[in-house]
């Protein structure tokens, strides 16, 4: 084993908030030891474990999958997991909740404001008549699944909305996981939902709620590419407001 | 609003929107102001127009003003913000058609090549006295 | 969720987006450049070449879109600009400046065919 040289430290200023006591979040600053294959969550973990067991952070696969570990990491929105303190040296590494959520504790936000607009786009297939297991498989081609492939991607890592300014300046905008896994299920072969969502894409805090700033697709860890979901359903949407909405309901099933 | 109830005790941070915070939204900005410079010659246009309503002294007396510097300086000003609209338009519009199997920087060089097709032929066609 | 009228604006602005993204800087560059440092024919915007231009039909379309699609694309922008910058009373400041934009668009249609054919 070589010897140990004076151990490199990174700083790490993570911001902090505890609902019982405080009014607002603070800083604390860490010296965390670093090693050039520490992802920032790695230094996270650190501090939970040897220098501050009250940091509290969602994390799970480390592996850019699950989506727990979102967080400013100065300034950009991204995963804990996915960004390595080297390309942070010297530091210091600056760590807060993600933007345009309310934070419960800490870098832990409520994702409700999310979950529900969620549910209100149906992320679920909505077939023209009921299908039953007797009905056999519903089957799709390799083709039709490519489709909608990129957009099936998405880990609700909610990244796009701590990028994206129309979140920040109008809550109540779907924003752009909902509205890519909208498209997602529009667009699947096995799928003819769009009049059951089209109420959520065609409001003003739907589709029209975007002005394209397109910093969504930019920082999306999946290359989901919601913005370019959002931006080719203004055109579906105007389609729909001139009364041709018929034409967007693809036709049933795999031969 | 939907089935999820907000956890109870949060804090929101309520700063305003920073349109100068990253690279991203300062490119949107530019991109938007050239807003600006689009109603302004429109406007110009639009006051030639007028002009030449009126008869020829007042049409040769508009286009003498544009000679100005202030005009010439303006106009410069305008088409640079034209050329980011071209540029910039054709980065974003890829985006805004259908799923497809065509790369999306295809179709924006396809979209400067007629943009600079468009441009020699309207050149040309002022030039030989056929149209403009 | 109430429907939003966006899509009549929308198109409006498309149409006025692409048609800029095409011809506005040359149309710049020749009215507002070449042609006032003389680096073109000393013809070239002639009352007379202008006012056939203006005279034809096809050239009073040309005008009219040119003209009218750069407003409301234009116009568009500019006050979704100022909503992000945080103007409250969005709607009504879009409608207000939609508004004029439409009101400039009968100026102009009214000039083109006031000059005749």
């Amino acid at each position: 084993m070589t010897a140990q040289a004076s151990q490199r430290t990174i700083r790490i200023e993570a911001m902090r908030f505890h609902p019982e006591t405080d009014s607002e979040p603070s800083w604390k600053t860490y010296e965390v030891p670093f090693r050039d294959d520490m992802s920032v969550l790695q230094g996270l973990q650190y501090i939970k474990d040897h220098l501050d067991g009250s940091l509290t952070f969602r994390w799970s696969c480390r592996m850019a999958i699950c989506g727990s570990c979102g967080m400013m990491i100065n300034d950009t929105p991204q995963l804990a997991c996915h960004a390595f303190l080297r390309d942070y040296m010297p530091g210091p590494v600056r760590v807060e909740a993600l933007d345009n959520f309310p934070v419960v504790r800490d870098l832990v936000i409520d994702q409700t404001p999310f979950l529900n607009k969620l549910e209100a786009v149906k992320p679920w297939l909505i077939p023209k008549t009921e299908r039953t297991p007797a009905d056999g498989p519903n089957r799709q081609t390799p083709a039709q699944m490519q489709k909608y492939q990129a957009y099936a991607q998405c880990i609700n890592c909610l990244l796009c909305y701590a990028a994206c300014p129309q979140i920040g300046l109008k809550p109540d905008f779907a924003g752009p996981a909902a509205l890519a896994l909208m498209h997602r299920y529009n667009i699947d072969s096995r799928d003819q939902g769009w009049p059951a969502r089209a109420e959520v894409a065609n409001a003003e805090d739907g589709v029209w709620g975007c002005t394209y700033v397109g910093v969504c697709s930019e920082v999306c860890p999946k290359a989901v590419d919601p913005a370019h979901a959002i931006n080719q359903n203004k055109a579906n949407s105007a389609l729909d407001y001139f009364g041709l909405g018929k034409l967007l309901a693809p036709s049933e099933g795999a031969k | 609003m939907g089935r999820h109830q907000a956890v109870a005790k949060t804090y929101r941070r309520t700063q305003p929107v920073d349109w100068g915070r990253n690279v991203h939204r300062r490119r949107y900005m530019r991109r938007e102001m050239t807003s600006v410079f689009l109603i302004a010659y429109a406007l110009v246009l639009l006051f030639g127009l007028w002009r030449l309503s009126q008869g020829e002294a007042a049409f040769d007396a508009w286009r003498a003003s544009l000679g100005h510097p202030l005009a010439l300086l303006g106009h410069a000003a305008i088409f640079i913000a034209a050329l980011y609209q071209t540029i910039s338009w054709f980065q974003v519009m890829p985006r805004t058609l259908p799923d497809s199997q065509v790369k999306p920087a295809s179709i924006t060089r396809a979209g400067w090549a007629a943009a600079a097709v468009v441009s020699v032929l309207v050149l040309a066609l002022v030039m030989l006295g056929g149209g403009k | 969720m109430k429907r939003s009228n966006e899509p009549i604006i929308w198109l409006l602005f498309g149409a006025g987006g692409m048609l800029s993204a095409l011809v506005a800087p040359v149309l710049v560059l020749i009215t507002g450049l070449l042609v006032p440092l003389g680096l073109l024919p000393k013809d070239t915007m002639s009352y007379q070449r202008v006012l056939a231009f203006a005279q034809n039909p096809l050239g009073k379309l040309v005008l009219l879109a040119v003209i009218s699609l750069f407003l409301f694309h234009g116009v568009h922008r500019f006050v979704t600009t100022l909503n992000d910058y945080g103007l409250r009373g969005g709607h009504a400041t879009m409608a207000l400046f939609v508004g004029v934009a439409t009101l400039l668009t009968v100026v102009t249609a009214g000039l083109l065919i006031g000059i005749g054919f």
